[in-house]
């Protein structure tokens, strides 16, 4: 073999296969976990704000619930929470819908 | 039907939001980035391919600085040689990483042991500039022009480094010494 078959030959044996699953799973997998970092991070701030709307409402939550009894305003408020959480919950994932998909949905 | 499109269509539909499109374009351009990369870095393959999984990372995060979708692959490659470039510059790179690489690569055939870490030996030497010019136009058969735009070197000294590093690249062959 001349120099440049030798040198041709050694280029070729580093070359990657054209396909390679293992990989391309890995990817797939890499960019969920990134994807999911980013709605977690999108998320925070509505939570914040959420945090923020109640605990203004607690001074107009609280005689109210004074009215209906001591009885009902754990009750109360943790309905009070879920009902943000899951008003939140929707308005974002209708939001992030077309933004954030799922890891390698097909589109 | 995929496979059809091309690759600025498939930056369209992944810019719309499409994983399957980004998908389509990793396996498309894997083999070039890997390959270079594994050139480029010359150790362990392990660490060429973390390297490629973080230049295509970065590249889904900033797909929409794209600006000529139909040139991606040497957009591809210009952000894995600059993932390349941070890597080498790093203390995270081990001799002994190396040196188990070299021991479990497959000599072709025709080619004896001793070729091989001769050619590795010059490929380090090389400055990283020249390694890169030599990976992608001797290696994969990139033009000059392609391999300018994807590392942002000018064109003529894409042409002098692939020369100087042919030339030392054959001597480390036993080729004639004309570096």
């Amino acid at each position: 073999m001349t120099p440049e078959q030798k040198l041709a030959a050694l280029f070729a044996a580093e070359a990657p296969p054209a396909r390679d699953h293992a990989f391309q799973a890995r990817m797939a997998q890499a960019i969920a976990l990134r994807r999911a970092w980013m709605t977690v991070a999108a998320l925070v701030p509505w939570v914040i704000a959420a945090v923020a709307v109640l605990w203004a409402l607690t001074p107009v939550v609280g005689p109210m619930s004074d009215s209906l009894g001591e009885a009902l305003q754990p009750a109360a408020t943790t309905l009070a929470g879920a009902a943000v959480t899951v008003v939140a919950a929707l308005w974002l994932s209708r939001r992030f819908n077309g933004r954030f998909r799922g890891p390698f949905n097909a589109r | 039907m995929g496979g059809l499109q091309t690759d600025a269509e498939l930056v369209r539909r992944a810019l719309a939001g499409s994983d399957a499109a980004f998908s389509r374009l990793i396996e498309r351009h894997q083999a070039a980035v890997r390959g270079f990369l594994r050139r480029m870095l010359g150790g362990g393959w392990a660490e060429a391919d973390d390297v490629a999984q973080e230049a295509f990372l970065a590249a889904w995060r900033s797909l929409r600085s794209l600006r000529e979708p139909a040139g991606v692959r040497a957009w591809l490659c210009g952000i894995a040689w600059r993932k390349a470039q941070d890597r080498i510059r790093s203390a995270r790179r081990g001799a002994a990483r190396d040196n188990l690489w070299l021991e479990t690569v497959a000599t072709p055939v025709g080619v004896s042991p001793e070729d091989r870490m001769s050619v590795e030996a010059a490929m380090a030497e090389l400055p990283s500039d020249v390694r890169a010019c030599v990976a992608l136009c001797l290696a994969d058969g990139w033009s000059h022009g392609e391999a300018s735009m994807a590392l942002g070197l000018p064109l003529g000294t894409v042409k002098s480094h692939v020369a100087r590093g042919r030339a030392r690249l054959l001597k480390a062959l036993g080729g004639p010494d004309d570096a």
